[in-house]
């Protein structure tokens, strides 16, 4: 695990103010924001300032990160890697979440950031008994999980691994790494939020535990594409097929084939429905084919005597609108 | 530790004072978000105790606290880049899906 310069992913000197910080913030969250950015590695970019503002936003966080730095800097790890905090290198600060942020923005924090502030970037109540004893129920927690779209179809059982930071009994935080079975309900669409109740953080005077939310994020697949409940493939038919019209057989999602009747004189670009083979639910999706006519390669003689009789017996000028 | 209860949001909505918990707020701020329309209730008449968000509510909670917080963006405000926001992806997706992205 590489030692992440917080500063110098935003681009401010070590002393940079509030309001430097803030500017430099926002100049960066608009040129990689992920949904403007034409820049390739836009979301770890923006993963990377979001992280290093969540520290050097917060008095308590900064300060602690600067004196791990001190001591990095100070050759703190022989191979220049960074593999744990030293004990005892926060000691003396204690983390809280500022006003607006919510638990929810360590989602994709890396495993630096955890392994320094924990995945949910805010610790230390009641460290050490220094504070009066008080109850409050746990904070919420969340984290993504990746599934296929078999898993979403189907449903799945999947083990996921978190690391989290816990209070031991003398009220010091420590990393523990839990490891929580998570049932995906069939049907599951990406942006869904599954909630995990009671796993979140630890209450305290005898409160619940929070609740851990996981967004579900479905990989790319090789044949069908997602929108909505809807999903949908590029069919490449012949020009034959297109022209005259055909039955064929297609694979569908959940693991059979269908035969399908292309139209006579189908055209490129065509969408075929297949009624409710998208993803399951209560309003199921439908299975979208795009046709996509392929043309047979021209690489035999035969093939290029073929060409040309059809050019003959059918007279085809594709260029007519344009007055050609 | 094994998770015990799992549920999706489809099948089992927030509460006003689970969603506020969820993105760290209070209660207030969330029916802020129902008044300014960053969220949709289906009886915005009814008492919020009754009211009850689904995912796509929870993401669009999540992302007008980001709005919030990291713009310093009022929520009429970030009501439009979340509705601006929502329209472009539709169509990425739709892009995309059709094999023009």
């Amino acid at each position: 695990m590489d030692f992440k310069d917080y500063y110098s992913a935003l681009g401010v000197a070590r002393d940079a103010s509030d309001d430097d910080i803030r500017k430099a913030y926002r100049k960066l969250a608009r040129k990689y924001h992920p949904d403007v950015s034409k820049e390739a590695d836009a979301d770890a970019k923006m993963r990377d300032i979001n992280e290093a503002r969540d520290v050097l936003q917060d008095k308590e966080k900064r300060a602690a990160y600067d004196q791990l730095a001190d001591h990095v800097a100070r050759g703190g790890s022989p191979d220049g890697g960074f593999r744990q905090p030293p004990p005892g290198w926060d000691e003396g600060f204690e983390f809280h979440r500022g006003p607006g942020q919510g638990p929810a923005d360590h989602a994709d924090f890396s495993e630096f950031f955890s392994s320094i502030f924990g995945s949910r970037g805010g610790a230390g109540a009641g460290r050490g008994g220094q504070r009066a004893p008080y109850r409050e129920r746990g904070e919420d927690h969340h984290a993504a999980i990746e599934i296929s779209l078999e898993d979403a179809l189907h449903g799945a059982e999947r083990q996921l691994s978190l690391r989290a930071q816990e209070i031991d009994d003398q009220g010091r935080p420590h990393l523990v790494n839990r490891t929580l079975d998570v049932k995906i309900p069939a049907g599951v669409r990406p942006g869904q939020y599954i909630r995990l109740a009671g796993q979140g953080l630890p209450g305290h005077g005898g409160e619940p535990a929070g609740d851990l939310y996981l967004e579900v994020r479905i990989a790319p697949h090789r044949l069908y594409r997602i929108e909505g409940h809807d999903l949908y493939m590029t069919l490449p038919v012949t020009p034959t097929e297109a022209a005259l019209g055909a039955q064929v057989t297609v694979p569908t999602p959940t693991g059979g084939h269908v035969d399908v009747t292309v139209p006579k004189g189908a055209r490129n670009g065509m969408k075929l429905r297949l009624k409710e083979r998208g993803l399951p639910g209560k309003t199921p999706g439908h299975l979208y084919l795009l046709l996509e006519i392929a043309l047979p390669p021209a690489n035999t003689d035969a093939a290029r005597a073929a060409y040309e009789q059809l050019a003959k017996a059918v007279p085809f000028n594709p260029r007519q609108h344009l007055g050609a | 530790m094994r998770a015990t209860t799992t549920t999706l949001l489809e099948s089992s909505p927030l509460t006003v004072r689970e969603l506020a918990r969820a993105v760290g707020a209070e209660d207030q701020w969330v029916m802020r978000l129902v008044e300014v329309e960053i969220l949709h209730v289906d009886s915005p008449t009814e008492p919020p105790e009754r009211w009850h968000f689904r995912s796509a509510d929870l993401q669009r909670a999540l992302a007008a606290r980001r709005l919030e917080r990291d713009f310093g963006a009022n929520l009429d405000t970030a009501a439009l880049i979340l509705d601006l926001q929502s329209e472009l992806r539709r169509l990425r997706a739709l892009m995309e899906a059709h094999g023009l992205a």
